[in-house]
């Protein structure tokens, strides 16, 4: 079953848009991982589908139900990426309260079992105006899963926290999938996504320009490498007929005196070049590849 | 709804700012009743049979008629934008509805000021033994009108800091307002005194009730506003 889908969904600000058309299909059951650089529309996405910003234009549906839906509301939980907490409640008062906004009332021992999960077990009674950073992104998370819901939207669940704490998040986001929960997720940190999704999008000025599992985006990445040469001076004659042949082999070819740069997506290109080079009498002294380093792969900017 | 009424009706309970306006209205309640025979033996002031018979309630009335804007405002004038500025507002419409969040803190508002009156009222019946359902019914709906422009402007204006400062200028301006445009011979303006509630309080019959509609405008304007509205 779908957990989320989207058409065409689109945001813009004064006529400037944000968030260009996502088409996004996300199966019940996964940790969709939401990748990209700040600004990129990756938290005005997620506001979108869980009713914080109304969409300029567009559809989306979660679990099956057409949104904005009162009734789904009550079946997903929602991390927003920045809020503050109500000062003057504490963990407990906080989770009771919004749980019985979603339709259901919890028990004290149920709050602290939620708090114990995301480690605040030992501040359940200090007020929330008085928790560090670190404390409230925690009660942020309990809140989102507090009434059990189906679907839980994460945005940046883990920055800012520590060590200790990051992992506790992570064998959480793990359990609550092992339960059958769909988890959206958003993170700037390249290894959380990794050790946690099972799919990831990439997203870019307001599109989502990669998207697959793990495996797939480095299988494609890796394809692609940037070969690097550095060789003798070719003779005036064969000169023209040299580039020409290497722009049909690879591409952005970047040419400096005998230094030579070109991304190819086959290493067995590299033999078929050096053969080339000496077609043409010319010699190579050095080749240098370079392939893609895992921030490369979710930061890349073409 | 009802968990954010609650909430709401719970939060105006405590702090300094509705245990002063609590005190305000028992002890207008409890002077007005007991001087009530005071103002009736002046004979500078002359009053109807039946304003005579309630004389003891319009100490409240009155009350809510000059300052019960001001009231409202001051304690309710944050009540959505404090959470929109605050971001806490992201819990709420991400589990319920942008119109039970409306609804909800209007509500939640109403039923304190509904406890708050009907204790006062309770008050002044002790002395004069009798439970004036008509001048409550004013009072509560004039309270009805000034808690729905409240919630309305807490909508369109979004920061707190401006609906606490119009909220005193309103609350000082529109019944002084409301009175000379009841009272005013200029044909070109005194139409406007049919858009304020203080017109229909000023009748002795149901068109009070119009004032519920008033309000029940503007909730209906401040929710299409709010459905709008980025959190």
């Amino acid at each position: 079953m779908v957990a989320i889908e989207t058409k065409e969904l689109n945001k813009s600000y004064g006529g400037v848009p944000v968030v260009k058309g996502i088409d996004l299909t996300v199966e019940q059951g996964e940790i969709f991982g939401f990748l990209g650089r700040n600004g990129a529309g990756k938290s005005t996405f997620i506001n979108m589908l869980t009713g914080i910003i109304p969409p300029t234009s567009g559809d989306y549906s979660l679990l099956g139900v057409k949104g904005p839906n009162d009734q789904v509301k009550k079946r997903i939980g929602v991390m927003p990426d920045y809020s503050t907490l109500y000062g003057s409640l504490t963990a407990v008062d906080h989770l009771k309260f919004l749980s019985a906004l979603s339709g259901k009332k919890v028990t004290k021992e149920q709050c602290l079992q939620v708090l114990k999960l995301v480690g605040l077990e030992s501040h359940v009674h200090k007020k929330a105006g008085k928790y560090s950073f670190g404390m409230k992104k925690k009660l942020g998370i309990a809140q989102a899963i507090i009434h059990d819901p189906e679907l839980i939207f994460l945005d940046e669940p883990t920055s800012g926290l520590d060590a200790e704490s990051v992992l506790q998040i992570h064998t959480l986001i793990k359990a609550l999938q092992k339960r059958g929960k769909t988890i959206f997720m958003t993170s700037h940190n390249l290894a959380e996504v990794e050790k946690l999704c099972t799919r990831i999008g990439i997203m870019k000025e307001g599109q989502i320009v990669k998207i697959g599992t793990m495996d797939e985006l480095r299988a494609f990445y890796r394809s692609t490498m940037t070969v690097q040469l550095k060789h003798s001076t070719i003779p005036t004659g064969e000169q023209r007929t040299l580039y020409q042949w290497l722009e049909s082999v690879g591409r952005d070819l970047v040419i400096e005196d005998t230094n030579l740069s070109i991304t190819i997506d086959d290493e067995k290109k590299i033999a078929e070049m050096i053969r080339g080079f000496n077609r043409c009498k010319t010699d190579i002294y050095r080749v240098e590849v370079k392939e893609p380093t895992l921030e490369e792969i979710f930061l890349d900017e073409d | 709804m009802g968990v954010i009424a609650q909430r709401e009706f719970i939060n105006l309970f405590k702090g300094i700012k509705s245990i002063i306006i609590v005190a305000i209205l028992l002890v207008t309640a409890y002077y007005s009743a007991k001087f009530s025979n005071f103002f009736l033996l002046d004979a500078s002031m002359e009053f109807t049979p039946k304003e005579a018979e309630d004389i003891h309630l319009f100490g409240l009335l009155v009350l809510i008629l000059l300052f019960g804007q001001l009231f409202v405002m001051g304690l309710s004038h944050d009540s959505i934008n404090r959470e929109t500025h605050e971001r806490t507002s992201r819990f709420l419409v991400t589990r319920t509805s942008r119109a039970s969040i409306i609804l909800g803190k209007f509500f939640g508002i109403w039923l304190f000021w509904f406890v708050c009156v009907t204790i006062a009222f309770l008050l002044t019946s002790i002395f004069s033994k009798k439970f004036d359902v008509f001048i409550f019914s004013q009072t509560m709906s004039l309270l009805t009108f000034q808690i729905a422009l409240t919630i309305l402007l807490s909508v369109l204006i979004s920061r707190p800091g401006v609906t606490m400062f119009l909220g005193v200028i309103l609350g000082i301006a529109a019944p002084i307002f409301g009175f000379w445009i009841e009272f005013t011979q200029n044909a070109w303006v005194s139409w406007i005194k049919f858009l304020t509630p203080y017109y229909y309080l000023s009748r002795e019959d149901a068109t009070f009730l119009l004032i519920l509609l008033m309000a029940g405008i503007m909730i209906v304007i401040a929710n299409l506003i709010f459905q709008r509205r980025e959190c």
